[in-house]
């Protein structure tokens, strides 16, 4: 009875975790290059700069010799706010294969704050936790950036 | 068909910018969207800046054959020297989103505490300027209350550490930089005075409240629409008390402000000096209170004053080109001269009631390659228009700007200037004494060093 009642467990936390938003999957990557930049700080300025490595690494490698993943949580997902003003940019560097990860963590903190959720830019994918989602990819090889 | 289905296109596309204006876009120079709102998701919880002027200049203008001089010869706000240094603006303020996850609300403040007409009036070290919350709540609608610049003339609304010479047009300095007259009345006759007067203390700017520096506390509906093929569109409309930066409304009157404009924004260019072309048109409409019987009673009477202007504005790199053409209607100050109460008398143009015009061309060209800019601007205004004492004050200012950096520059201006009272019988009664006065009016020199921080 036991195993039964711990299997459902299992499953449902399962289901639980495929229902909740869209999350990175853990991809694998044949990129020679892989990075993780991290944003927790409201200022504007570290905005702009944190895209502009992005930039950077785009063009100092060749077409799929590297990997860039942005991860935002707490006061830095402002970052990808739907109505951030570095929204196109954002667009943009998505569209050249930067992914975007914001913490679901941060997004429901916000949340309750707020009273609504705030709308992220179509391109953020929500990961359950911003922290762990970093500790991943660490794992994974990527070089890690907190400009 | 396929007309009226491309008219119903460009409503819906029109209505859908006008919907969703308030996502953040990059404006052009659009100074009710600077200074009224915030980069939506990223403006900082309090950004501390400010700037600092520090000028000299020499007016080598002469005394009248009585060895008098008029405020037109001397440096303000003292009006009692030729030459001399000055910190003129010395201001520090803070904005941003008190609350940064909700950019739908922002704030703006900003503290004078250089010499100046703001300062100088009523003696204060300090004075604040701009004091103003906006709310973001409503598509299409925005709301700013508090104390800010009012909607209108370009030279006027422009944010003043990007303004490219160290003075005003005389249109902007006469008309629209009010001065407000003295509660009580005083018959007492203020210059022209002696250099030996000026020195032992006689003041011919008698002045009790600051200069209203383009401003009014009160309430401001304003928006921006893109409205496709880079062209934004802006509106704003306020109701203030119609007073300057002094938080009172003594007349139970309120001013009204309008103000759009349309602008073509152009590549290149940041913050104030985006690039883009730019038409506006604006209007003010209002009343003040006046005593001018030589008695003791309080018997104000209420006189309207009016203005309204229309201009354009391009600007792309190298080049910039600004025009503008300003009309008023009452209040028509003569001067610093017998600040509590004067006016133009009845007979020879009745300031309280006449007319004025004003307009200016000026254009600049950034050297390319370089850090250097030239700049020249003519500026003309015409004072109580039509009337025995009507008066034409022409000015030259040739101008040259070396930028250090983006945020820190050093202006030269030579100004070259033709004051007289021109209607027609300059030796009459009513153009007689100004113009005895006016004569001597020469060049003024300035170097103004200026940095943002």
């Amino acid at each position: 009875m036991a195993k039964i009642r711990s299997f459902f467990l299992v499953l449902a936390s399962l289901l639980l975790t495929s229902a909740a938003a869209p999350t990175l999957a853990a991809e694998p990557s044949f990129a020679d290059y892989k990075y993780v930049l991290h944003i927790s700080d409201m200022d504007p300025f570290k905005q702009e700069l944190i895209l502009n490595n992005a930039s950077n690494l785009l063009d100092a490698y060749g077409p799929g010799q590297v990997e860039v993943e942005i991860v935002a949580y707490g006061p830095g997902l402002r970052l990808m706010f739907a109505e951030n003003v570095n929204a196109k940019r954002i667009d943009s560097l998505s569209q050249s294969g930067v992914k975007f990860a914001a913490c679901g963590n941060t997004l429901k903190g916000m949340t309750k704050l707020m009273g609504s959720e705030p709308k992220l830019t179509p391109v953020a994918k929500v990961v359950p936790g911003g922290i762990v989602r970093i500790g991943e990819l660490v794992k994974q090889g990527y070089i890690y950036v907190k400009p | 068909m396929g007309d009226n289905n491309q008219f119903k296109r460009a409503l819906i596309s029109a209505a859908c910018s006008m919907a969703f204006a308030a996502a953040g876009s990059a404006h052009a120079a659009n100074w009710l969207m600077l200074q009224g709102t915030e980069d939506p998701a990223s403006a900082s919880r309090a950004e501390v800046w400010g700037f600092i002027q520090a000028k000299y200049e020499q007016d080598f203008s002469d005394a009248n054959a009585n060895g008098q001089y008029v405020p037109p010869k001397l440096l303000g706000p003292e009006l009692d020297s030729q030459d001399g240094f000055n910190i003129n603006r010395a201001r520090i303020g803070v904005r941003g989103t008190g609350f940064p996850l909700d950019s739908k609300i922002n704030y703006f403040a900003l503290l004078e505490m250089g010499n100046n007409g703001i300062t100088h009036g009523n003696g204060a070290f300090a004075k604040l300027t701009d004091a103003s919350i906006t709310l973001n709540h409503i598509p299409g609608a925005r709301v700013r209350a508090g104390l800010f610049k009012t909607p209108g003339s370009e030279e006027a609304l422009q944010a003043i550490h990007v303004f490219d010479y160290i003075n005003f047009t005389e249109g902007a300095n006469g008309l629209l930089n009010e001065r407000f007259p003295n509660k009580g009345y005083s018959g007492a006759n203020v210059g022209p005075f002696t250099e030996a007067q000026l020195q032992g203390g006689s003041k011919l700017n008698t002045f009790n409240s600051p200069v209203g520096a383009f401003r009014d506390v009160g309430v401001q509906v304003f928006d921006a629409f893109d409205i496709g093929n880079d062209w934004e569109l802006s509106y704003a409309a306020m109701v203030g008390n119609g007073n300057g930066i002094e938080f009172s409304n003594s007349d139970g009157e309120y001013d009204k402000y309008l103000y759009l404009s349309a602008e073509k924004k152009l590549d290149g260019g940041k913050g104030g000096r985006a690039h883009g072309l730019k038409f506006f048109g604006w209007g003010q409409w209002g009343s003040r209170q006046l005593d001018i019987t030589d008695d003791t009673t309080a018997n104000a009477i209420t006189y309207d004053r009016n203005r309204a202007g229309l201009g354009v504005k391009y600007l792309k790199k190298p080049f910039r080109v600004t025009a503008e053409y300003i009309k008023a209607e009452g209040m028509i100050w003569v001067g610093p001269d017998k600040p509590t109460f004067i006016f133009t008398n009845a007979a020879n143009g009745d300031g309280r009631n006449a007319d004025a015009y004003s307009w200016y061309v000026e254009g600049g060209w950034y050297i390319p390659n370089t850090k250097w800019e030239i700049d020249a601007r003519f500026d003309t205004m015409t004072r109580l228009e039509g009337q025995p004492s009507q008066h034409r004050f022409d000015k030259w200012t040739l101008g040259v700007q070396y930028h250090f950096n983006p945020k820190t520059r050093v202006t030269f201006n030579y100004e070259i200037r033709d004051f007289e009272c021109n209607s027609g019988n300059s030796a009459g009664p009513a153009c007689g004494n100004p113009n005895t006065n006016l004569q001597g009016v020469g060049d003024k020199v300035g170097v103004q060093l200026t940095a943002i921080f």
